[in-house]
């Protein structure tokens, strides 16, 4: 419970921090927001170019991004500073958490407040308003639970995955180059069904890196084409349960990085 | 170096599968074919390659060396800061069209992309690359010089950068987009970038216009430069090292 208010009371320093210079705050917040409006201007191009996507219509496409914004806000909020922690690293200021006695982890993640994660929830919740005001699906009690399992289910899968890398940091530093190489892959094919890829391709993005259990299964399920996936109906409706899973085994990767840690000057 | 081809070789694989995916139950789209899509996606990924070296890990940004304090060094050898920016640019776009040649010759031999039309598009699209790439090395020193003149940049070097990829065509090619989404672009140096040379190399620029293409290229090509040239002047009275 301590650790709790601590934490809370860090990251209200944090965001007062953030504050200080109200432009760039701003613009941090407005980023957010243009990046993800970027998944939206490529959605809406190729809907509007194209006669839907795989089989899906339009409303169902689009309930694909809008959960996958929505589990990237969330992570940016919550779990985000694992991203790009090589340059904490390479920078030697890992080595000051590692005497403090609160855990390492809790102390990245309370290194800086995420003023972009305002923008990119604001829209990410706009995006999930308007898929949900576009589905004809049926709202019932049980797809309304599934889909917010689903939502932090995909959270801790991307958590897990840059969790992964973060590992790798502390060991390479330079290994933040696969972090970013990983956001562009999650920005650019975890929007879309991705049965209009080659099944290799498709099998490589869902068993190489699993992205598609991010927001494509979850959102064949809830939609109705959790049998043309391409994998078993059971293992897209269990996303959300891998996703936890996996943010478990990247957790415990993390414990074990860290006590290899030796440091990027010997 | 493996990374950057692993990295590569898969963006391609996946860029070209999703056009070709896309264009599944669709002929002709926005006036391109799929060959002509799926080439010019294909191509704008290589092309994004030519200025990719991470300078953040290598701690060589502007931003970094204001940050450190390292950035009084420019000012202090005897070669001047804007000649040393120019040509640390060059060797980067070197390094990178080695990159992206290479990564063309394999695609044109798989057949991914298509060849051009003829030697002559082949020549103007060639003069086309190197204008869009002189403008791109403006549009991210302008990004910068930013540096000089605000302590903290970094939201708005992500926005410019977000514009750049957006209205360059980096996302989507620009024929996609609505009307008055291209005309705005047509008032922007972005599209000289990237969308103008891929455009005349898939033939969605005829020859007939490529003379109005490079002409615009080069009109921004000069205003930049001025400008440019300008910034680094009124940069210099304004250094602040914050770690020296």
């Amino acid at each position: 419970m301590r650790t709790v208010r601590l934490a809370w009371r860090i990251t209200r320093l944090n965001f007062r921090a953030q504050l200080e210079y109200r432009s760039e705050f701003l613009m941090m917040v407005a980023i957010g927001a243009v990046w993800q409006v970027s998944v939206i201007v490529f959605a809406t191009v190729l809907l509007t170019r194209f006669t839907g996507m795989g089989g899906w219509d339009s409303s169902d496409v689009l309930l694909i991004p809008a959960t996958r914004m929505l589990a990237h806000g969330l992570f940016v909020l919550f779990l985000g500073r694992m991203h790009g922690i090589g340059y904490f690293i390479q920078e030697g200021r890992i080595d000051t958490c590692l005497v403090r006695p609160m855990p390492v982890h809790l102390q990245v993640q309370l290194r800086a407040f995420p003023t972009n994660a305002l923008g990119d929830l604001t829209v990410a919740v706009g995006l999930m308003a308007g898929a949900l005001g576009r589905s004809g699906l049926d709202w019932t009690a049980g797809r309304v639970s599934y889909l917010v399992v689903a939502v932090l289910g995909g959270m801790l899968l991307e958590a897990a995955l840059f969790t992964v890398v973060a590992s790798a940091a502390l060991r390479f530093p330079a290994a933040d180059y696969w972090g970013s190489w990983l956001e562009e892959l999650l920005g650019t094919f975890g929007s879309y069904p991705l049965n209009v890829l080659p099944k290799a391709v498709g099998g490589f993005l869902t068993y190489g890196l699993p992205l598609a259990f991010v927001a494509y299964f979850p959102a064949a399920v809830l939609t109705g084409h959790g049998e043309g996936t391409g994998v078993p109906y059971w293992l897209a409706a269990a996303s959300p349960l891998l996703g936890l899973l996996a943010y478990v085994g990247s957790r415990l990767l993390w414990r074990w990085s860290l006590r290899h840690y030796t440091g990027v000057n010997g | 170096m493996t990374a950057a081809l692993l990295r590569l070789t898969v963006q391609v694989v996946l860029v070209a599968s999703l056009w070709h995916g896309l264009y599944a139950g669709t002929g002709t789209t926005a006036g391109l074919s799929r060959d002509q899509a799926v080439t010019y996606a294909v191509l704008a990924v290589l092309a994004s390659r030519l200025r990719e070296l991470d300078q953040y890990t290598g701690r060589d940004t502007v931003i970094q060396h204001m940050h450190f304090g390292t950035i009084v060094y420019w000012y202090l050898r005897p070669l001047p800061p804007r000649r040393y920016y120019a040509l640390r640019a060059l060797g980067e776009q070197l390094y990178g069209f080695a990159w992206a040649a290479v990564g063309y010759a394999v695609c044109l031999a798989a057949g991914v992309v298509r060849p051009p039309a003829s030697a002559a598009v082949a020549a103007v699209f060639a003069l086309s690359l190197l204008l869009g790439q002189w403008i791109l090395y403006y549009v991210l020193l302008a990004i910068d010089q930013l540096c000089f003149f605000t302590l903290r940049n970094n939201a708005a070097m992500l926005i410019l950068l977000f514009a750049q990829n957006l209205l360059s065509g980096v996302y989507a090619p620009l024929w996609f987009f609505p009307d008055w989404f291209v005309t705005l672009s047509g008032f922007l140096p972005f599209q000289a970038t990237l969308s103008v040379p891929l455009s005349l190399y898939v033939g969605r620029i005829p020859l007939s216009g490529a003379v109005a293409a490079l002409s615009l290229q080069a009109v921004w090509v000069v205003v930049l430069a001025l400008f440019t040239r300008l910034v680094w002047r009124r940069a210099a009275r304004q250094v602040i090292s914050q770690g020296g």
